[in-house]
């Protein structure tokens, strides 16, 4: 038996001896309306969360997955209520608990990571003193001897755990002492030279006041080769406990945050949205609860970032035993993180299971549709209606297209663009793009990928002559759009259009759906009321939205049909090239698919070219031609997006491909 | 030992019945539902509203009043004999009579139309200036915006009544009502102005602007089609509560012999003239004083009603 299949052996057998840590059954959860009617967003859910084990609940939004973690913590908003089932945890039931009583449980025997790291942190409070208000809110209570016991299983530690000492940590005082006893020690049992210098080195970074406890640093000098009396007189030495701030600065350091006790004395505005999240992580993991439930933890952060955090979040879960409830929207981040998967659809469970057999395997037709919309790097382009027709040919078809590529003809040039901004209270410039150049083909998509803060958005609005380059030029069919002024200008908004990334905030909420996309025809002057009434709904049957919705207004509709709505009013003038700033990374996985259906459908048939700017690389795999990489407002990579996927030339790319979750898994192997 | 490859108890692979959960076609619209806008939503939450149904019902009659108070008396408001001087009611003189033998009924009456035309003349006039300045100074920003904001500054530093004594004192032989309604709106657009500043710097940052813009829109067009419909709601909030402060402000100039002269008939200006006699009679002054704070009570209420509908997030609930 192979040591790692012994320390899963042993994890199984505690698991099964332990039973289910959190045990939902038949959960019911009613919301009540203004008007008193109840709305059922959870109803007969049940699942099970067992120690150390990682469960997903994956939906899309309003299919109450986070209605059901949040009743697990007592924490449902508003007027929401358990209204039938059970809730137990450790076999004790909670869902009846009083407020007062679920205070207890709580911090020490579930944490929560909330979703965005932006609103969740005081700006008022320094980050350590927030940490150290979970500390303090349960009166540090960190003797868990049932977790450590998980917690050796998984980290195969053999030695016996000394119960007494446990939790006590190293604190930054005796810090320098126990270092120099330990290489004291160390030169005793005869380590010397380079063996010596790479164990002292271990010690320096494993040894954070604060995180280390007794009996690691007893078993640190014990495999070092330190005999075990003389380990254990030296950690119980020198490892006395440590003052709260060790104790803040170690969780910190814990959920992977450099320089944390520095990082501790900073506000949260001090902080990017990475960093934030791994405070809010060391928050929820202060008190060393049991269970820790994630509430789409690392949605609002790029790619790169997420997969560190979850690496980071998953190693440090599994050293301490927790077992992590998380709730996502990313059938590739459940496939790849959870044991367990728990799909939910209209606040009902459709379907649950081993992750990876659910995933590919799928068995109920919503989990099947799921897997069936999600983009994953295997994901082939989309293949518009027309094409789809029949498959042989088809596929021919398509390949002719990416021959012509070469030879198609150029609707945007952008030539060694640059812009350049003036940051308060700076001198110096900031480049937020620079010297990109780029060639976007007729009748095709190039995407432009990057993370948050690459300048992609920048080069889209210069792009749509929304912003003025600081030098080099962008041309359109041949002419320089800087040129464009009054009526030429008219004529090139009527030819390149954008669809922007936020649903909700491209459309004047007091305009009707009817006034919203008619808008471009009448700033364009084009045809009369009742030519414009048929131009409208021809439209909305282009973007396959019921006439009804003519008198309808915005908030009345949801992110997609809001998103199918900027496409009709972007196509109302019949343009060239269309502007996508984002425009499907708000939605969900199976309204995202229909969008770029669309999207896909709108180009075979008019001929339409796209800029396509996305941070998500799977979605590029489903609808762009060529890729440019941007990073740090440079252009890292370009290429056709075959070439970018399968043989990447730079690092950046091949880390952004890495960091996609689940990115090798196949899924939905059967569909 | 046990197979690790077997799902733990509680955990085996579940489909839900497909009957119990029925698909539903992707991002369906939901047809049922009655299309509503915003005006329309407001005035769901309006119509419910007790505060605004009681301050409606009171607007409307106090109106009705200012526009025909002839239907409910007969009397002469200026008719005046010294023959009645201080006589209690009698059938057809319901309030009694003042020092100077007048009808106190016939005269709250026909107050109504000077307390309501000031107060709606200022509000008007206030509006106008008031959004025009603050839409200008917030839209083009820059200096425009430093230049008007100082001016409104330095309005806001006066107090509006102590400045309206001051102005009103150089244009006493002035006998229009107008004369009150620009003072107080001299001093009373400032406020206005703030607040539309600060809507049109919120909404100006909005995305439709920019969606707008790429359509081909030009930014005079984007200010008055998106900007300012986007920005109607906290003007027409302050507007209606600050209406009922208008008449109290002329009320109180009358009160002090400088806002109508003593000709116009005014709540304000009989109000003053009773106080002389409050000892021997005080109900001549109880009426007018009633029917001013009825009034402006009405339309404050009826501003925070609005402001619930208009604004949820202020709500008080």
């Amino acid at each position: 038996m192979t040591e790692d299949t012994n320390i899963e052996q042993k994890l199984d057998d505690l698991q099964r001896q332990e039973g289910p840590l959190l045990e939902v059954k038949d959960l019911q959860v009613d919301f009540t309306t203004d008007d008193g009617r109840a709305v059922h967003a959870v109803r007969d859910s049940s699942f099970s969360v067992y120690p150390g084990q990682w469960v997903a609940i994956v939906g899309e939004s309003g299919s109450g997955k986070s209605t059901s973690a949040m009743a697990c913590l007592g924490l449902l908003p508003g007027t929401g209520k358990v209204v039938g089932g059970s809730i137990k945890l450790n076999g004790t039931e909670i869902s009846h608990y009083t407020q007062k009583q679920f205070v207890t449980v709580r911090g020490s025997k579930m944490g929560l990571v909330p979703q965005d790291p932006m609103s969740n942190l005081n700006p008022v409070w320094r980050i350590g003193t927030q940490v150290k208000e979970a500390l303090v809110a349960n009166n540090m209570d960190v003797a868990h001897e049932k977790r450590s016991e998980l917690a050796k299983a998984l980290a195969d530690a053999d030695i016996e755990i000394k119960s007494e000492g446990d939790e006590t940590f190293l604190g930054s005082k005796e810090l320098p002492e126990l270092i120099e006893a330990a290489e004291q020690a160390l030169v005793k049992v005869g380590v010397t030279g380079d063996a010596l210098e790479k164990k002292m080195a271990y010690f320096h970074s494993e040894w954070v006041p604060g995180s280390e406890t007794r009996w690691r640093v007893a078993d640190d000098l014990i495999k070092a080769g330190v005999k075990d009396d003389d380990a254990w007189y030296i950690a119980k030495k020198y490892v006395l406990g440590s003052t709260m701030n060790d104790r803040i600065a170690g969780l910190l350091d814990e959920a992977g945050l450099p320089d944390a006790a520095v990082r501790a004395r900073q506000y949260p505005h001090e902080f990017s949205g990475g960093m934030r999240q791994r405070a809010l992580i060391a928050i929820g993991l202060a008190c060393r609860p049991e269970l820790l439930i994630a509430d789409e933890p690392t949605s609002a952060l790029d790619v790169t970032v997420q997969k560190r955090i979850l690496d980071h979040l998953q190693g440090l879960t599994d050293s301490l035993g927790t077992a992590v409830l998380f709730i996502t929207h990313d059938l590739g981040l459940a496939a790849e993180r959870a044991q367990h998967i728990v799909v939910m659809y209209k606040g009902q469970v459709v379907e649950s299971g081993p992750s990876l057999e659910v995933l590919q395997h799928p068995q109920h037709p919503y989990t099947k549709r799921l897997v069936a919309a999600a983009p994953s790097l295997a994901s082939q382009r989309i293949v518009s209606v027309e094409e789809r027709g029949d498959d042989a040919s088809a596929l021919m078809e398509h390949k002719v297209n990416e021959d012509s590529l070469e030879h198609a003809d150029v609707v945007i040039d952008v030539e060694h663009l640059t812009k350049e901004f003036k940051l308060p209270r700076r001198k110096e410039m900031f480049k937020a793009v620079d010297d990109v150049s780029f060639k976007v083909k007729r009748g095709t998509t190039l995407a432009i990928v990057g993370e948050s803060g690459s300048g992609k958005s920048t080069v889209a609005n210069m792009v749509l002559k929304l912003l003025k380059p600081t030098s080099g030029t962008v041309t359109y069919n041949g002419q320089d759009i800087s040129q464009f002024k009054g009526k030429s200008l008219l004529a090139f908004r009527r030819h390149v259009q954008p669809v922007f990334q936020n649903p909700y905030g491209s459309l004047d909420p007091m305009y009707s759906i009817f006034r919203s996309i008619e808008e471009p025809l009448r700033i364009h002057g084009i045809g009369d009321k009742t030519s414009r009434a048929v131009r409208v709904r021809e439209l909305l049957d282009m973007v396959e939205l019921p006439e009804s919705v003519m008198q309808r207004y915005p908030n009345e509709l949801s992110g997609g049909q809001r998103q199918r709505i900027a496409i009709a009013r972007a196509m109302a003038l019949n343009p060239d090239v269309i502007v996508c700033d984002e425009a499907v990374s708000a939605l969900d996985v199976l309204v995202q698919d229909q969008v770029l259906h669309l999207l896909n459908d709108l180009q075979t048939k008019n001929g339409l070219s796209y800029l396509f700017i996305t941070h998500d690389l799977a979605v590029v795999r489903q609808i762009a031609d060529d890729v440019v990489v941007m990073q740090h407002g440079r252009l890292v990579e370009h290429g056709t997006t075959d070439e970018v996927f399968l043989h990447p030339k730079q690092q950046y790319t091949k880390d952004l491909l890495d960091a996609i979750p689940g990115g090798k898994l196949e899924l939905g192997l059967d569909l | 030992m046990t197979d690790i490859t077997k799902p733990l108890p509680g955990q085996e692979r579940y489909v839900a019945p497909l009957d119990e959960t029925p698909l539903q076609t992707v991002d369906t619209v939901d047809e049922s539902a009655p299309a509503t806008s915003m005006w329309a939503d407001a005035w769901r939450t309006l119509r419910k509203n007790p505060l605004f149904i009681i301050s409606g019902i009171l607007i409307i009659c106090i109106v009705f009043v200012a526009l025909f108070p002839g239907v409910f008396t007969k009397n002469d408001p200026n008719y005046c004999n010294l023959d009645n001087s201080l006589e209690p009611s009698r059938p057809g003189h319901p309030f009694g009579f003042d020092l100077q033998g007048c009808d106190v009924y016939s005269r709250v009456v026909y107050g109504t139309r000077t307390s309501l035309s000031v107060g709606i003349l200022t509000t008007l006039i206030v509006v106008a200036v008031g959004t025009l300045i603050g839409a200008v100074a917030g839209f083009f920003g820059g200096w425009v915006d430093a230049v008007l904001s100082r001016i409104v500054d330095i309005f806001m530093a006066i107090p509006m009544l102590l400045g309206a004594i001051v102005v009103l004192q150089m244009f006493r032989t002035v006998t229009s009502i107008w004369k009150v309604v620009l003072v107080l709106a001299l001093f009373g657009w400032v406020s206005t102005a703030r607040i539309a500043r600060g809507a049109v710097l919120s909404s100006k940052n909005l995305e439709f602007n920019t969606a707008s813009t790429a359509l081909g829109s030009t930014p005079t067009r984007n200010l008055f089609r998106h900007i300012l419909p986007n920005s109607v709601s906290p003007i027409i909030v302050i507007a209606t509560t600050s209406l009922g402060s208008y008449i109290v402000s002329e009320a109180t100039l009358s009160f002090l012999g400088i806002g109508l002269p003593s000709t116009t008939v005014s709540w304000g200006g009989d109000i003053s003239k009773a106080q002389s006699i409050l000892r021997t009679d005080p109900m001549v002054l109880f009426y007018p004083s009633v029917a001013l704070a009825i009034t402006v009570l009405a339309f404050i209420m009826m501003g925070d009603a609005v402001k619930d509908a208009l604004d949820p997030k202020s709500r008080t609930a």
